[in-house]
């Protein structure tokens, strides 16, 4: 089965809000897929109901054939799901070092290979020279390149990526975009949010488009780029 | 940024390690000598409650300054501890000295039945639950029928640790020996306990529970099992609590309801917790004793006015700490960090 992730009717209310209405999303082992739509159309929450910070009303979450609907966040992360949050989420007061290899040494239970673990994720993002720092004297980029790296320390076979390129200049979106290329080169499947359509839709092979919570369309980035009822939910934007 | 790379990358050598430890060290023999050059009366008996109270302050530390999940239960952990060790030698004759582990397992079990609900979720209810707990509990021991089996407002009376020993000697040489036993072996479960909080504290165990407090949702989502590592933690934390009690209780019969009140099991060590550096271990070590030995000077001084002095000192803290105190120490403990990430690095 080539399908590693399979959101079947999945469906989030708050209170009267229906943050996600009955949305299926299926993603294939390896795949870069983006996942767009307008401010408050539910992204978000689809991250959290795959990432397991949040739980389905409706519909059940498959990863790699298994249900994970009733799963807990920290054991979706050794199964091989690993997010990024929306902005830039550390832990304000452990250095750098410590806030990749606390999630390494959690998901391997042997201290050395989550060691040489942390340092293949701290080479990978170029971050071995800060280590030590505290996150509150990195850049913007850094930031982002320590939670990739977290991500990244658990050996996952899909990662969720919810705006990863907000906040960082053209160069360093290039820099992130030439990590996610690589890794998912190695086999890791992304999923994509991202504001940023320009660069997002020459890096994902597909797209899904969420409007008030329901799915509107799923396909090609050319194809979206064309369909009528996307542009009309980007109107100006795009 | 150069100057952390330079740490990072800078080896530890032997005789930095034990310069690190050498304080330590001449502390604690200072300290262990006290008795032998002269330490007697009032003073040696203020020293070996500090001594049980390093525990309590410990155990506050070790969970509630890392994770910041606040345990109000501490008086609850420390009073049934002591009781079961005060009623096992009432009702089934034990001697205290065969009952100060299984009082201190029996109150751990106790306490994480009971407060596992606060594990889960962060807020007012558990906090309130906790604190009322120890409050019922006092008003049990005092009041009929239960102050009948309980020992009410006059506690339980028992013979202390080591008192069979002590009969053996000569008058004169009993209290000293009595004195002077309590001190060492308070002295040595108090180093003992210091030495393996500080490890957990700087494990990678230690850090999952600072990541728990810095960002609980972060972490579980990125990995860590955020629930067993509050559960692991609070068991270790309340078996340090219920360690003192068991001591205390057994050093220092007659057992009372008061080892229930907050103001004397929970506000001392929490002021030495906060006055320290949370999570610090180090800070709230040194606190506990200052804070504490202070404490007993103004006795003379203030009277019974020193309590609503050191509840003032808590309130001044609370409102004073600021974000940058948790910064501030990192700064001085950077070292210790980087020459930790080094080894990391290095091990590879
Ligand atoms: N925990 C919550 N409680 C109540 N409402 C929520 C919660 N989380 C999200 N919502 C609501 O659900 C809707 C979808 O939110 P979500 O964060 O998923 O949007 P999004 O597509 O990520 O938006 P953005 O592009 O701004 O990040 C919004 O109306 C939001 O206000
Ligand atoms: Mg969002």
């Amino acid at each position: 089965m080539d399908k590693i992730l399979i959101c079947d009717s999945i469906t989030k209310r708050f209170g009267g809000l229906i943050a996600v209405s009955r949305v299926s999303v299926e993603v294939s082992r390896g795949e870069l897929l983006g996942l767009i739509g307008p401010n408050g159309s539910g992204k978000t929450t689809l991250i959290n109901l795959i990432s397991g910070v949040l739980e389905p009303d409706e519909g059940r979450v498959l990863f790699e054939g298994r249900d994970i609907t009733k799963l807990k966040p920290h054991a979706r992360v050794a199964l091989g799901i690993s997010r990024i949050f929306q902005g830039m989420r550390v832990y304000p007061y452990l250095p750098v070092y410590y806030n990749i290899e606390l999630s390494a040494r959690s998901v391997f239970k042997d201290a050395r290979l989550a060691r040489s673990k942390t340092i293949w994720a701290l080479t990978t993002t170029k971050l071995l020279a800060e280590s030590a720092e505290l996150p509150v004297n990195l850049t913007p980029y850094k930031l982002k390149m320590v939670e990739l790296a977290r991500a990244l320390v658990t050996n996952p076979k899909l990662v969720l990526l919810d705006e990863p390129f907000a906040g960082l200049s053209p160069e360093e979106v290039g820099e992130v975009i030439k990590i996610v290329r690589k890794l998912n080169e190695s086999g890791i499947a992304f999923i994509i949010v991202e504001h940023k359509l320009r660069y997002l839709m020459k890096l994902v092979e597909r797209v899904v488009v969420l409007n008030e919570g329901r799915k509107i369309f799923d396909g090609s980035p050319s194809e979206a780029m064309n369909s009528e009822e996307v542009s009309r939910v980007y109107l100006g934007v795009m | 940024m150069v100057e952390v790379s330079k740490l990072v990358f800078a080896k530890p050598s032997k005789v930095s390690k034990v310069r690190k430890i050498l304080p330590f060290l001449t502390v604690v023999s200072i300290y262990l000598t006290l008795p032998a050059i002269g330490l007697r009366g009032f003073w040696i008996d203020v020293l070996t409650r500090v001594n049980i109270f390093l525990l309590i302050t410990l155990s506050l530390d070790l969970y509630s300054g890392t994770t910041f999940y606040l345990n109000l239960g501490v008086p609850f952990t420390v009073g049934v501890s002591a009781y079961t060790l005060a009623l096992l030698n009432r009702y089934l004759g034990v001697p205290v000295e065969y009952s100060i582990l299984p009082s201190a397992i029996t109150s751990t079990i106790f306490s994480f039945t009971i407060f596992i609900p606060s594990l889960r979720v962060r807020g007012a209810y558990f906090s309130i639950l906790s604190l009322l707990l120890p409050i019922i509990l006092a008003g049990l021991v005092t009041s009929q029928p239960f102050s009948l089996y309980l020992g009410g407002e006059g506690g339980i009376s028992y013979f202390p640790l080591f008192f069979s020993y002590a009969r053996a000697l000569p008058a004169g040489e009993r209290v000293f020996f009595l004195q002077a036993s309590h001190f060492y072996l308070s002295a040595a479960v108090a180093i003992v306990a210091y030495i393996i909080c500080y490890k957990i504290a700087y494990s990678d165990f230690g850090f999952m529970m600072r990541s728990i407090g810095q960002d609980e949702l972060l972490a579980e989502a990125t990995g860590i099992n955020t629930f067993r590592v509050k559960l692991i933690g609070f068991i270790a934390s309340s078996f340090l609590s219920a360690l003192a009690g068991a001591l205390y209780a057994a050093m220092r019969p007659p057992i009372t309801a008061d080892i229930f009140v907050p103001a004397n099991t929970l506000v001392p060590p929490l002021t030495a917790v906060i006055l320290g550096g949370m999570g610090t271990i180090v800070g709230p070590a040194i606190a506990n004793y200052l804070t504490l030995i202070i404490y007993e000077i103004l006795w003379g001084v203030l009277g019974s006015w020193r309590i609503i002095l050191y509840m003032c000192l808590l309130i001044v803290l609370v409102l004073l700490r600021p974000q940058g105190l948790i910064y501030y120490l990192y700064l001085k403990m950077k070292q210790v960090f980087s020459v930790r990430i080094f080894k990391h690095l290095g091990g590879v």
